[in-house]
């Protein structure tokens, strides 16, 4: 028995090992004072980080993403809104096609949706800018959220709104006074997700976005020139250092959004 | 304006104008019926029970009361005014749900204060009435506990505070004990019975608990498959079933087969089947009489044992003892009559120096021909 345990002990050392290890090689080769991306680390300097603050097409690029990211996130969220509400609380004809259809991009290779996307926008005259590309990330997002949202939404209990418009309130404020913080928790999540897959989304982007790259695409313009790598580095430090600021800021929220439901935490992602 | 009211088979509203007037209410979801011609009018202050079991529509009905489901056909009027189309919150209903429906994420304060948010009255008049509120169910000193801290029993005194501070003309209550153990459920019904009592409101009660709406109702609607079968006192509901469906449904009832011999002269002459001929009252036949087949119900506390020593009294029959169960106060026996497929059950009151007959025991039964009720 114990030699079993031990084996799945190693065995879960390593697989964290192949999981992180590559990440943690990014502020190693960040802070260091070389142009060569190689062992043996030759000194300490912030220099990587001060060249990422004189590049302005970087700030471009990390503006476009941010606006992309935030607006995709808020449209797919409220998207998926509606349509979560609309398929947890009503029934009308047709309502499993339609909600099919919406979780299909899901399942489809993005590589496709982004052709389908370019060719359609290129016979219809749509000039390539930030608004396509949220355009395309919207489309990939909405499923995630309606998926995150829909649990929000099938564990309210319906006889809570009821209550309320019993109450005296109209169907617009029990959204707001009832539904909307009770579903809270489900919407900073779906907000997270979307945000975060729009802001790392690659291919869609690479297709959609013309003359003003994302983030991730001016990334992969700059891998060409191997004297801007270690600038790259730094940048993966920072990213990697907001991802895990916002997944605790997402976390906290998830528990606080239990605890005033007065639920029982049952685990959740982190 | 008549003095005299008509003679309604489905139970005599009481004076004044009802509250509620249902008419010919039919519901249809989809294709299934759900609501199938309910009719029936409440009357203001009364405590009106629904009762019937699980399926049967209560639950519908009590909804389109409150505004939640709209009629398929007929009418609603609340107060004297058809609300076809008024949404639940313009109805001067209010409903106390089966799950309490408190909101979690407020205070008990802030939940009995909900209906509250748009009276004009100053803040400090507002609390106070949320206090009395909380007073008149006994939660004084709650108000700042968060909703999900609180037990069974005290949520569902939240949702009826949280019902009651708005003075609703009609409070609908779905079920409101059955997610509540024995003992407090019983305390809740007297409670609920006084509360009633004191704040005068008219109470509408959905329960699939005959005993619970026996105890606690003026009038019992009793429903089947989205029809009321019968509508009366609870009195009269017991002594008086207008079928075998609705004796059954209520308490415990013997049904022996009988035939009707003569129907003339204000008594009806019946042959029962193991108590030979019998004269009964037009009265007992509350569904009517058809000559022919039929049965005769009685209740198993109309039935006495004569054990030994006892002289016979009124009309005995013989029969052999079939089953003992022993409830403390009382011993439920099954008695197979002579001449009798089935055995009757007979409650028999344990008084002191009263035996409790074993299993296989000859005994002899007294009956009284006042107590049985012809269904044809
Ligand atoms: N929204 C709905 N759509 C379709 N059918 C429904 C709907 N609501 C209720 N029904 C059906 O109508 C019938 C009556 O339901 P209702 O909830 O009124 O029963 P009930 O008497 O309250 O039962 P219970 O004691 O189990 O609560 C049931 O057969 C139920 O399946
Ligand atoms: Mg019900």
């Amino acid at each position: 028995m114990r030699g079993g345990g031990s084996g799945f002990r190693a065995y879960a050392v390593l697989y964290l090992i192949f999981l992180y290890a590559p990440i943690l090689l990014l502020p190693l080769f960040a802070f260091n004072d070389s142009t060569i991306i190689a062992f043996p680390l030759t000194g300490f300097t912030t220099r990587w980080f001060e060249e990422l603050t004189t590049t302005p097409a970087l700030h471009q690029a990390v503006r476009n993403s941010l606006i992309i990211a935030v607006s995709t996130a808020i449209l797919a969220t409220c998207l998926g809104i509606f349509a979560a509400r609309a398929a947890t609380r009503y029934a009308f004809p047709g309502k499993a096609g339609i909600i099919g259809f919406i979780m299909l991009p899901l399942v489809l290779p993005e590589i496709i949706v982004a052709v389908s996307l370019l060719v359609v926008l290129l016979q219809i005259g749509v000039k390539l800018t930030s608004f396509t590309v949220i355009m395309g990330h919207v489309l990939i997002c909405t499923p995630y959220a309606i998926a995150v949202l829909n649990s929000a939404f099938l564990s309210l209990d319906r006889s809570l709104e009821e209550a309320a418009v019993d109450l005296g309130e109209t169907r617009l404020s029990t959204f707001r006074l009832i539904t909307l913080p009770l579903i809270m928790p489900g919407i900073i999540s779906s907000l997270l997700i979307s945000f975060t897959i729009s802001l790392d989304e690659f291919i869609i982007a690479f297709f959609l976005s013309g003359t003003e790259p994302t983030l991730p695409v001016y990334i992969w313009s700059q891998l060409r020139f191997p004297t801007k790598l270690p600038a790259i580095m730094a940048l993966g430090t920072i990213l990697v250092a907001l991802s895990i600021l916002l997944l605790m800021i997402a976390e906290y929220f998830r528990r606080q959004g239990i605890r005033r439901a007065g639920g029982k935490d049952s685990g959740g992602f982190l | 304006m008549t003095l005299i009211p008509e003679k309604d088979p489905a139970g005599t509203p009481p004076a004044g104008r009802p509250i509620i007037e249902l008419r010919g209410v039919h519901k249809y979801y989809g294709d299934y019926h759900a609501l199938r011609g309910i009719s029936c009018d409440i009357g203001a202050g009364e405590f009106f029970s629904l009762l019937g079991p699980s399926g049967c529509g209560k639950t519908t009905l009590l909804r389109t009361i409150a505004g939640f489901e709209d009629v398929s056909e007929g009418e609603v009027l609340i107060d004297g005014r058809n609300v076809d189309g008024v949404p639940a919150n313009k109805r001067p209903t209010n409903m106390v749900f089966q799950s309490y429906a408190i909101f979690p994420h407020l205070t008990v304060e802030e939940n009995v204060g909900f209906g509250l948010r748009r009276d004009p009255r100053p803040r400090a008049e507002k609390a106070a009435a949320v206090a009395a509120a909380l007073e008149m169910v006994g939660l004084s000193g709650f108000g700042k506990r968060a909703a999900h801290a609180l037990s069974g029993g005290q949520r569902q005194r939240v949702a009826l505070a949280r019902a009651l501070i708005l003075k609703p003309k009609v409070l609908l209550l779905d079920e409101p004990l059955s997610a509540l153990d024995k003992k407090l459920r019983e305390q809740m019904q007297s409670e609920l019975r006084k509360l009633q009592r004191q704040v005068g409101i008219t109470f509408i009660l959905v329960t699939h608990d005959q005993e619970e709406a026996l105890i606690m109702s003026d009038r019992i609607a009793v429903m089947f498959e989205g029809v009321i079968a019968q509508l009366a006192s609870p009195q009269d509901l017991y002594r008086r079933p207008l079928t075998r469906q609705v004796a059954d449904f209520i308490g415990v009832m013997n049904f022996l087969p009988a035939t009707v011999a003569d129907e003339g002269g204000g008594q009806i002459a019946v042959d029962v089947a193991g108590l030979g001929r019998a004269r009964i009252a037009a009265e007992q036949c509350p569904g009517g009489v058809r000559a022919g087949a039929g049965s005769v119900g009685f209740r198993p506390e109309t039935l006495t044992i004569l054990f030994e020593g006892e002289a016979d009294r009124g009309r005995v029959a013989l029969g052999t003892v079939d089953e003992v169960t022993y409830y403390g106060d009382m011993t439920y026996y099954g008695v197979r009559l002579d001449g009798v497929g089935e055995p009757l059950t007979i409650s028999m009151r344990n008084l002191i120096g009263r035996r409790v007959l074993e299993r296989g025991e000859r005994t002899r039964v007294a009956w009284d021909p006042g107590a049985l009720v012809l269904f044809c």
